[in-house]
């Protein structure tokens, strides 16, 4: 096999203000052609930087490169080849590998197409600006082609739809599609699937594959998720603060990582997680239901016309019956938009249920006015995705730990609160003096496990978790994840854990329910379902979760 | 709740000290501040700086001070306002019971100045002067512009209309205006009609901008109805043709100016709080506020307002700009204070004269100009440090 791309001792920096990043710090790494490389590693560790300086697509103002090569082997239009160094290449020769022979997928699908140009319009400029000789109804043929290939269903029709037209699926399939229609030698692909539900990611991956063989293209791909570099990859990089701390083809780094930081990576693989089988508690075993949901319908009106009559309702949760014992914790799966945050909001009624009746501990919640809900807002908590925008950064940690415990009387003094809310930031291994500080001066792990200790500040018994550990990286994942469990038991907390990623829900749930447009498809122990799914929809489910392969 | 007190080794600033550093990183804020901070001292001064009553004077051994005998109530709560602000600063205690404390004390200074000072009625400005030439007093040490705004000058025969500098008995830095007073002197005395008018009615188009838009915003659905169609009401108003109706009508008063270009101008503060409100409600701090069984006002206080602060300062500070320029219109058009100081005003009699005079039309239009931009200043200054998407490509 021949070398495509050859890194030697990358170094890119960053300016930031009168700080120098190094986010890339001697990197080295080859590229065959026709084969995946992956770049694997948690935020912050440079891989998308490693690829933004492969493609010269860093901002020149803020980023240099103090050393090494990136030597490509650029294939002329006639035929010849040449080795080049991008970093060394005038901004002209640049700008006709860029795209002609070097092309990037990105993340978001939903922002990376412009959304004033029909998707036919953005193939058939690539095209042309490529080969200038190709005639206007050249490019269209080679465009509906290119979409037929990404398997867009009527692509001759739909090439001259417009981004908003189409799902987040598509909107990546038709930037597979232009990335593709002039046949790069290297694919960048930066975590392509990340922003996508588990069954297209499924499709999304075995697309790249089949283009892949057909075409001998080689990719480098760039991931968090372990699942998909098994799928994906024929030899990977693990990467960490800008430099690869071990590289080798996938069998070898997956079942036999050498570098401390593969170890413990791979170890915070949920599936890698050492398990407490004896604590589930299921059906069998399970004490009264401390939440019992009767038939709840959270409908959003479609309003229309000048009278804004109500036309239609948005199905968002319909009819759910779900009961959970107190100390289980029931993991709530599905898509995007299949409703399970909504429900997740319904049951604090922070958003208000349609119809249906939400029973915590005998009390029916949906019955209850505002001022009588508010001591039992004390028993029932909820933690959020996003640990960005989950803490008010204009409050203090003390201030946000300790106005909902003034609100319900815990503590007698000001004095007394400040102590609890200490105590609490050390339960989520944090130092207490942290209570002084502002949301801003933590990481992402850190704000989440502030977000868990407001939600145990007022000692509640049943927890909310809507998609806790999505943001966080894999290691921090895993951390929030045994807390969560030595918090149960050691508070006796019922938890409803609404995710997305299945991993997660084997690792910590008792039993799960699987929700599909709206309703709820399958429920039961999660051992059972996970091992003999009956639903169609569970079934295609489970059958998209990339799973690592470990020879175990 | 109670604030809690902050060790004062913390490292990291809050947001809002971030912001009012990058704020003054830019040179253009820095100047407007420091305009706008010379023109408050100017206006907290001004009988200090600018009076026909001497500042301490000696009859027969006998020392007296007329200036601050004639020290009107305004004069004196502005001057108690002023220093409390150095004095609270350093106090150690929350900024929210600074600011309580702050305005504690304006009420009661100006409740009390009202009911304890009484000056003079009267004034004979000329008797300093023609007792002076008689050889009445044995010294005096008078204000740096020894002349009041309303002091005509009538013993010194037609003072109307000197060029500055020209005579040579008196010095006129920047002239005298038609009747004969000194240009300087009214400006100075005039700068606090600008930055009352300002502050006041862009105050009050605040307060009531972000309570109809708070509404608006939490509560949406039949709130939001009713607010944005009492919105296009009032942003069908035309605020001049108000102001002129009620003029007529009401007679000249500064602080009917002040309400109603308040009222009307709050549709803009309104619309922004709104927006942000609708943005803040679904955020998620927001709604693990509501989970934790805050109550209402901390929620919409607390937790929502303070984050969407910032956009509605921004619009504040040109807010002040156009409320100056209204004043200086009306002023401009005759239609402001009658015998009061006003920039506008002058700039009305420099059109109004036979002959252009242009010491009547560029120190006050170069006075008003100034603050404008100032205040244009700051707020450029202030979108910019709110803004990330700009401060990305300024980078």
């Amino acid at each position: 096999m021949s070398l495509l791309l050859k890194v030697e001792n990358l170094k890119t920096y960053l300016r930031a203000g009168n700080e120098t990043v190094k986010a890339v710090d001697d990197v080295s790494f080859e590229i065959n052609k026709g084969e995946t490389f992956c770049l694997v590693g948690e935020s912050g560790s440079g891989k998308s930087v490693t690829a933004l300086s492969v493609i010269q697509l860093l901002p020149q103002d803020i980023s240099q490169h103090p050393g090494g090569k990136i030597m490509f082997d650029y294939r002329h239009n006639d035929g010849h080849r040449e080795q080049v160094d991008m970093l060394h290449l005038s901004e002209a020769k640049t700008r006709m590998i860029r795209g002609s022979r070097i092309a990037m997928i990105f993340q978001e699908p939903m922002t990376s197409l412009n959304p004033v140009f029909t998707i036919g319009d953005q193939i058939i400029e690539a095209l042309q600006l490529h080969n200038p000789e190709m005639s206007s109804a050249a490019a269209r043929e080679r465009a509906i082609e290119a979409l037929e290939q990404v398997k867009i269903p009527n692509a001759a029709d739909r090439i001259d739809e417009y981004p908003h037209r189409l799902s987040g699926g598509q909107r990546q399939r038709v930037m597979i599609a232009m990335a593709m229609a002039c046949e790069p030698d290297l694919l960048i692909a930066d975590e392509p699937t990340t922003a996508l539900d588990v069954t297209v990611q499924a499709e999304i991956l075995r697309l790249m594959k089949e283009l892949q063989q057909r075409k001998g293209t080689s990719i480098l791909f760039i991931t968090h998720d372990f699942g998909v570099v098994s799928q994906m990859a024929d030899r990977l990089a693990v990467m960490r603060l800008g430099k690869i701390v071990e590289s080798g083809p996938l069998n070898q780094v997956i079942n036999n990582p050498q570098h401390e930081y593969s170890k413990k990576l791979l170890a915070s693989l949920p599936e890698n997680l050492p398990r407490d089988p004896g604590l589930a508690i299921t059906k069998s075993n399970a004490a009264p239901p401390l939440l019992d949901l009767k038939g709840v319908q959270v409908y959003f009106p479609i309003k229309k016309g000048v009278l804004r009559r109500t036309v239609d309702h948005v199905k968002a949760v319909d009819g759910i019956d779900l009961q959970i014992p107190k100390g289980q914790i029931l993991a709530l799966v599905g898509e995007s938009g299949c409703g399970k945050s909504t429900l997740g909001r319904a049951i604090l009624r922070l958003t208000e249920p349609t119809a249906g009746k939400v029973h915590f501990n005998d009390s029916d919640i949906t019955a209850l006015h505002r001022k009588q809900l508010q001591p039992l807002r004390r028993e029932m908590q909820i933690i959020f995705q996003d640990p960005m925008s989950s803490l008010n950064p204009r409050l203090t940690i003390a201030a946000t730990l300790t106005e909902p415990m003034k609100v319900h009387g815990i503590g007698d003094s000001k004095e007394e609160r400040l102590e609890l809310a200490k105590q609490i930031l050390e339960r989520v291994q944090l130092e207490g003096d942290f209570i002084w500080r502002y949301p801003h001066e933590f990481s992402g792990g850190q704000r989440q496990r502030i977000g868990i200790a407001r939600a145990l500040a007022l000692s509640p018994s049943f927890i909310v978790c809507d998609e806790v550990t999505s943001a966080l990286d894999v290691s921090v994942q895993a951390e929030i994840l045994q807390m969560l469990l030595e918090l149960r038991k050691e508070r006796d907390l019922t938890l409803l854990f609404i995710t997305h990623n299945i991993a997660v829900v084997e690792y910590i749930s008792d039993e799960m329910a699987v929700m599909h447009g709206g309703r709820i498809v399958e429920q039961g122990p999660t051992d059972r379902i996970c091992r003999n799914p009956q639903h169609d929809y569970t079934q295609k489910l489970l059958a998209a979760v990339p799973r690592v392969e470990f020879n175990h | 709740m109670s604030e809690i007190t902050k060790p004062a080794q913390r490292q990291q600033r809050s947001y809002a000290a971030q912001v009012l550093r990058e704020v003054f990183m830019q040179w253009g804020a820095r100047l407007g501040v420091f305009w706008i901070g010379l023109l408050v001292v100017v206006a907290v001064f001004a009988p200090f700086l600018a009076n026909s009553h001497p500042l301490l004077l000696s009859e027969q051994g006998e020392i007296s001070s007329p200036l601050i005998q004639y020290l009107t109530a305004a004069d004196v709560t502005l001057l108690i306002i002023f220093f409390s602000v150095p004095v609270l600063y350093f106090f150690k205690i929350s900024f929210r019971a600074k600011f309580g404390i702050f305005i504690l004390i304006t009420i009661v200074a100006a409740a009390l100045c009202h009911a304890t000072i009484s000056p003079p009625r009267l004034s004979i400005y000329d008797q300093y002067r023609d007792n002076q030439q008689a050889g009445v007093y044995d010294w005096l040490i008078t204000a740096p512009i020894p002349y009041s705004a309303k002091d005509y000058l009538r013993d010194e025969g037609d003072t109307g209309l000197e060029a500055p500098l020209a005579a040579d008995e008196r010095t006129h830095l920047f002239g005298t205006d038609e009747n004969g007073a000194d240009v300087l002197s009214r400006m100075v005395h005039a700068s606090r009609i600008a930055l009352s008018i300002g502050f006041v009615a862009t105050g009050i188009a605040m307060i009531i901008g972000t309570i109809i838009g708070g509404l608006m915003g939490y509560f949406s659905g039949i709130f939001d109805m009713i607010g944005m169609r009492l919105v296009e009401i009032f942003e069908a108003i035309p605020v001049l043709f108000l102001l002129l109706t009620f003029v007529a009508f009401f007679g000249r008063n500064l602080y009917v100016m002040m309400i109603i270009i308040g009222i009307t101008s709050w549709t803009g503060y309104a619309r922004y709080v709104r927006a942000e409100f609708l943005k803040l409600r679904q955020q998620e701090f927001v709604q693990s506020a509501i989970a934790c069984g805050l109550p209402l006002h901390s929620i919409l206080f607390r937790h929502i307002l303070p984050n969407g602060m910032a956009p509605i300062l921004v619009a504040a500070s040109f807010g002040v700009a156009s409320a100056i320029l209204a004043e200086a219109t009306l002023s401009f058009l005759g239609l402001g204070l009658v015998d009061d100081p006003s920039w506008g005003q002058m700039l009305n009699q420099a059109v109004q004269a036979a002959t252009f005079n242009w010491w009547m039309a560029a120190f006050p239009g170069g006075a008003i100009f100034l603050t404008v931009f100032a205040y244009n200043l700051i707020g450029e200054a202030m979108r910019d440090a709110i803004d990330p998407h700009l401060k990305k490509s300024a980078n």
